[in-house]
């Protein structure tokens, strides 16, 4: 999929464009938005993510372009936190997403998948984790035919680690993602390791989890047979 | 004491003073006022016996018994003419007070003695007046006196104090404007209406200064907005930079805990600097209030997003519903932050076994009260007082916190006009509690 990435910063760009890359995305930057428009009227994007405060141009503006121009990219937004007029107009102009800055790279990845899915309207596959399956679509978690009884939030903390699988996400990035609201900074490292301690007994009690690792230091990680 | 009350008995004790002084010379001036009407009088009624006597001749005043003296009294005894002979070289004329012994009655007399000389013979005329019926007035006039200065204070002391207490209003107006206002923004700038010119210019300079302090504060705010805007690009930039480091993989276990540890880090100055921006944009209304819930609602979620930490800890949470209200023109999720900060922090402050009960209810002003009440660590007088300062708050962190939840929970409180009362014994636990407008 092609990304173009609108961000003045260019250390960012690089960031995030290098985190890209690594998943498999074709990305180009640009740090200006009059250059971004140019490149909107001429070549096809999948996904153009786009900081709003870019210096020479208001970013809503390229929005309304690439619109009229029908090019068919997915806006994903970003700006600094705080803007909630940016993020209100950004969406109703049709922009498919909004991230405020300091975001996770991989919740910025989940998000793309997010709209991914919706637009090329991916039906959603079933997950095979050992001898456990989970059924996104209907939000439930079986083992050998068996309902595996997970709360809510036990629930998406499992998906998000599946979906990301391969990957250790660290504890602030799970609760960024479960409890995304007012007050994710008041996070508590505590929470997320209280619920995968839950999720670890549930689970344990149809089958063995060996896939759900725990990563010293740092955080949480699932491997799927994919991975090795 | 009240600025109407010490004015008004200054003003009663002014008006005693000057009572009682007027009282102490009463006397002495109404003797003297009333002897000089009766020497007048007694001079009036001398002359008038002269006069007489020259009509008349001197004959019919002396008594035929001893033929050279005449007295009369007139029957009340108040008033007496005498007239003596006298020897040659006595010559009086003068005033005194005198006492008489008349029917075993004393009685004391102004009397006029005056020498004069009728065919060569010298007599002493004495015209007396009983000062007896002057000792009465004068005692019946001080009865009046006392009784109408009486009356007269009491009625000017209710006056004045009635006078002061409406000059003063202008100043009971202005201390509750000041009373009333929690920020310099909640200041009623509108003008105290007042024909007292010092009270309108006191007025108008507290208003000049809220003003002032008021534009400070938005300048503070908004330094602070700004510089926490500002810090979230380069926070970015880090953030992204380490997590791209950990994900690639390719690090030995000790960078890989190395680069978890600046993340860490990050993080809490990324919730430091997210938090003095919630702060910011809360204090400069930034949030609407238009939403309306049940409150209980809002606990119920709460108690489930804290539920698994708190049963982990094996902590038991009661909920007490003894009243519901939907509460109106409210941000729900700013409500959820205040209630969820205070209900999280009772969670991380009580010890495994403890109990956390919240209660929803109504006081006798009809409004809503939520309390949260634990058995946890509790807080000393200080800790309470550095509560909701921001980063004073050292008590309630632990690890993860960045001294700034409570900060935050006053702002929402402030921003919503919640009133937060809190109890707190070391060692017996908190009690916060929620009273809604």
């Amino acid at each position: 999929m092609n990304v173009l990435i609108v961000e003045d910063e260019k250390n960012l760009a690089g960031e995030i464009s290098s985190f890209l890359s690594r998943e498999n995305f074709l990305v180009e930057v640009t740090h200006t938005g009059r250059e971004a428009s140019e490149k909107i009227a001429v070549n096809l994007y999948d996904f153009v993510l786009l900081d709003l405060g870019l210096p020479d141009y208001n970013g809503l503006d390229l929005i309304k372009e690439a619109k009229k121009l029908n090019s068919g990219a997915s806006f994903i937004i970003i700006t600094a936190r705080g803007a909630v007029e940016d993020k209100v107009k950004g969406l109703d102009l049709g922009a498919d997403d909004y991230l405020a800055k300091p975001f996770a790279l991989v919740e910025l990845l989940s998000r793309i998948n997010a709209v991914a899915r919706r637009k090329f309207k991916v039906p959603d596959d079933d997950l095979e984790l050992g001898e456990f399956i989970i059924k996104i679509s209907s939000r439930r978690l079986l083992c050998k035919g068996n309902e595996v009884d997970l709360t809510k939030k036990e629930f998406d903390l499992l998906l998000y680690l599946v979906l990301n699988h391969g990957k250790v996400l660290t504890r602030q990035q799970l609760y960024e993602h479960i409890w995304g609201n007012i007050l994710d900074d008041q996070y508590d490292s505590n929470f997320i390791d209280v619920h995968i301690k839950n999720l670890r007994k549930k689970l344990n009690a149809h089958a063995p989890s060996p896939w759900l690792e725990t990563v010293r230091g740092v955080g949480y990680r699932v491997t799927t047979g994919a991975d090795n | 004491m009240r600025l109407k009350v010490k004015l008004a008995l200054f003003n009663l004790l002014s008006k005693l003073a000057v009572a009682a002084l007027l009282l102490l010379f009463m006397p002495f001036i109404t003797e003297r006022l009333n002897l000089r009407q009766i020497d007048n009088e007694l001079i009036e009624k001398r002359e008038e016996i002269i006069s007489m006597i020259s009509r008349i001749g001197i004959e019919p005043f002396l008594e035929p018994e001893t033929e050279n003296s005449f007295g009369s009294y007139n029957i009340l005894k108040e008033e007496f003419i005498s007239l003596e002979s006298a020897s040659p070289d006595v010559d009086i004329n003068q005033i005194s007070v005198v006492s008489r012994l008349i029917d075993d009655e004393i009685i004391d007399y102004r009397v006029l003695s005056y020498s004069l000389t009728i065919d060569d013979k010298n007599y002493i005329l004495e015209v007396g007046k009983s000062l007896a019926r002057v000792h009465q007035t004068r005692r019946n006039i001080i009865n009046v006196v006392i009784l109408f200065l009486l009356f007269i204070i009491i009625i000017t002391f209710f006056t004045d104090f009635q006078y002061t207490r409406l000059t003063l209003k202008p100043l009971d107006r202005i201390i509750r404007k000041l009373d009333n206002i929690s920020s310099p923004d909640t200041f009623d700038r509108s003008r105290i209406n007042t024909s007292t010119f010092d009270f309108r210019e006191l007025d108008a300079a507290l208003t000049g200064l809220m003003g002032r302090i008021k534009n400070l504060f938005e300048k503070e705010r908004e330094i602070t907005y700004n510089i926490s805007h500002e810090l979230m690009t380069p926070l970015s930039v880090l953030r992204s930079r380490l997590e791209n480091m950990l994900l690639t993989g390719k690090n030995d276990p000790e960078t890989e805990t190395g680069i978890a540890e600046s993340l860490k880090t990050l993080q809490r100055l990324q919730s430091l600097v997210n938090s003095l921006l919630l702060i910011a944009r809360i204090e400069s209304s930034q949030y609407l209030k238009e939403d309306s819930f049940k409150i209980n609602q809002v606990l119920d979620e709460i108690v489930e997003e804290t539920g698994p930490v708190a049963e982990d800890k094996k902590i038991e949470i009661e909920k007490k519903y003894f009243f519901d209200k939907i509460v109106n023109k409210v941000n729900r999720s700013l409500i959820f932050a205040m209630l969820y900060n205070v209900i999280n922090n009772s969670v991380k402050n009580t010890g495994a076994g403890g109990k956390i009960k919240i209660e929803t209810d109504v006081d006798n002003q009809k409004r809503l009260l939520v309390t949260i009440t634990d058995n946890g660590k509790g807080m000393t007088g200080d800790q309470i007082r550095n509560l909701f300062m921001r980063f004073r708050n050292r008590t309630l962190n632990s690890g993860d916190g960045t001294g700034i939840g409570m900060a935050i929970t006053k702002t929402i409180a402030d921003f919503h006009d919640i009133q937060i009362r809190v109890e707190s014994e070391p060692g017996r636990g908190t009690k916060f509690i929620f009273i809604f407008p």
